[in-house]
């Protein structure tokens, strides 16, 4: 049994979705305090569902959320104030305020939420943008940078406040695979610099194996495995061991089946361009 | 799922419903409306953002409330002088021109144009914000997202609005004196003379009082519509974008409106 710590993240009976409908039902699973939790599974299986309703943005159907003892879905206004404010989050496109510079978003939090002087903002937002490798793009808009760029700055911004936990929705997503590769290793340094615990929606399997302490799969609506990346490697179970071996799933394609599309019934004459 | 079951309700109680969730949605704008009133105050912040929101929603129209204002004004001017004209009461020219610029014209004309020029760009704004999950990024970092977007836009628009349509109306009232004296060569002196003895502080405070009301109307819904465009049934994505934007801009002037009728039944 592993030890508790303050920033273990438990989920009691969780039933999570949108108006009447169930995405995920009926989930028991703890992600550990101070280490890397990586929540896996295929597209549309409730990962992103799942950390939107971690984070309280929408209310859950049923069940508990339990962060470092305290339940979300029962706390009040005030203490969701003060744990938001000990939580930082990444998400998918790094949601960067497109009105803002790369300075005044990463600086946002500060500024709303501490009594730091303007000086001692800007260093700090220098630092936080110098650990992600931006802060000669301190007066740079969002939308003068790549992705990549966008999610390290709101990485940069997710980090700004010190957070003891921090939430990240599929950080290599969209990247290339260097780029992805420096990504993981930047949150593995964020990890081991901090002490933190990391919550990291993913379907990246390399970025899985790189990164993850404890794994958590999702699918058909439930909580398919939890446990370590060994444990996971060392599962019988026919869908981990296909999604683990990327292997397609056996079906007759339609698609494969069908004659093809008979050129002379083009509109427009095309004839003569890549084909007959 | 909801549609669905919705499709299969008996006719009275698909009235029921839609009444039901139209009666819903005006409370829940209420309290949107309530909730970015009270986070007007909440901190010094705001105000430097209130004032970038004057500077767009209020300096930014100027351009294009002096020409609308300034063509309606003539034509006001014109129509009057030969309707006037046929009773030999030209001379009331002045207090016709002023009288329907202030009361009804003004600020029913400015409102609609804020909400075609900033109203829009307010909802297709905070629309963009939801879909690309800036909106949650705010709730996260614990900043009220309603706070941040939506109080300094309902400030700016309680100041802009009354001013703008102050100009509109000296404007427009230069514009009829344009065609009225310039043009049609009717007497100056009486035409100002009209103005002035014609038109009461009350028809100036009413005036006022309804660009107000108007002002907090096309804040509300636009940036409710905006705020809420994850929750569109209609489209998804862009599109819900478009749509909302489009909502927001009609259900802007029918509500204005049909408060313009409400308000000059109470006012005058």
């Amino acid at each position: 049994m592993t030890q508790q710590t303050t920033t273990d993240i438990r989920l009691e009976g969780l039933t999570i979705g949108y108006g009447e409908h169930a995405v995920v039902s009926n989930i028991d699973a703890v992600l550990p305090g101070d280490k890397i939790s990586v929540i896996l599974g295929g597209s549309g299986c409730g990962k992103s569902t799942l950390l939107k309703h971690i984070l309280r943005l929408h209310p859950v159907l049923a069940g508990r959320i339990v962060i470092g003892g305290h339940d979300l879905t029962s706390l009040d206004r005030r203490g969701m104030h003060c744990l938001r404010q000990r939580m930082g989050v990444l998400f998918q496109d790094g949601a960067l305020l497109g009105s803002l510079t790369l300075g005044d978003n990463v600086a946002l939090p500060l500024r709303e939420h501490t009594k730091l002087p303007e000086k001692a903002v800007r260093e700090r937002v220098l630092a936080k943008l110098g650990l992600v490798g931006l802060a000669d793009f301190y007066d740079y808009y969002p939308n003068e940078l790549s992705g990549g760029m966008r999610k390290r700055a709101g990485l940069a911004r997710a980090m700004v406040m010190d957070p003891p936990l921090l939430f990240c929705d599929e950080p290599t997503s969209g990247l290339d695979p260097v780029t992805a590769a420096e990504l993981d290793q930047l949150l593995l340094e964020l990890k081991r610099s901090f002490d933190m615990t990391l919550v990291v929606v993913s379907h990246d399997l390399n970025s899985m194996r790189a990164i993850a302490d404890h794994v958590l799969v999702l699918g058909s609506g439930k909580v398919l495995f939890q446990g370590s990346l060994a444990e996971l490697d060392a599962t019988q179970d026919e869908y981990l061991r296909r999604f683990l071996d990327r292997q397609a799933a056996e079906r007759n394609s339609p698609r494969l089946t069908m004659p093809p599309l008979d050129f002379k019934l083009m509109k427009r004459d095309c004839s003569g361009y890549l084909g007959e | 799922m909801i549609e669905a079951r919705r499709a299969q309700l008996p006719p009275i109680a698909r009235l029921g419903d839609f009444f039901l969730r139209h009666v819903g949605e005006i409370g829940a704008m209420a309290l949107f409306l309530l909730e970015s009133f009270g986070r007007i105050f909440r901190s010094w912040g705001q105000f430097n953002k209130a004032v970038r929101q004057v500077y767009f929603i209020g300096v930014k129209s100027i351009s294009v409330i002096t020409l609308i204002s300034l063509f309606t004004g003539m034509v006001i001017g014109l129509q009057m002088y030969y309707a006037l004209a046929k009773f030999g009461a030209d001379g009331f020219l002045g207090a016709a021109v002023s009288l329907s610029l202030v009361r009804e014209l003004g600020p029913v004309l400015t409102a609609i144009m804020i909400t075609g020029r900033a109203g829009s760009s307010m909802t297709a704004e905070i629309g963009v914000m939801r879909i690309s999950e800036q909106v949650d990024a705010l709730q996260v970092m614990d900043i009220n997202p309603v706070g941040y977007l939506v109080s300094p836009k309902l400030a700016a628009s309680i100041i802009c609005f009354p001013i703008l349509t102050a100009f509109f109306d000296l404007v427009g009232i230069v514009g009829g004196y344009i065609t009225g004296v310039l043009l049609l060569g009717g007497n100056s002196g009486v035409y100002w003379y009209r103005v002035s003895a014609y038109l009461k502080m009350s028809d100036i405070t009413g005036g006022f009082i309804k660009s107000l009301v108007f002002g907090v109307v096309v804040c509300t819904i636009c940036c409710y519509m905006g705020y809420y465009t994850h929750l569109r049934r209609d489209s998804v994505g862009p599109e819900a974008v478009s749509q909302a934007t489009t909502s927001a801009v009609v259900t802007s002037c029918v509500l204005i409106l049909l408060a313009d009728y409400i308000l000059t039944s109470l006012l005058f």
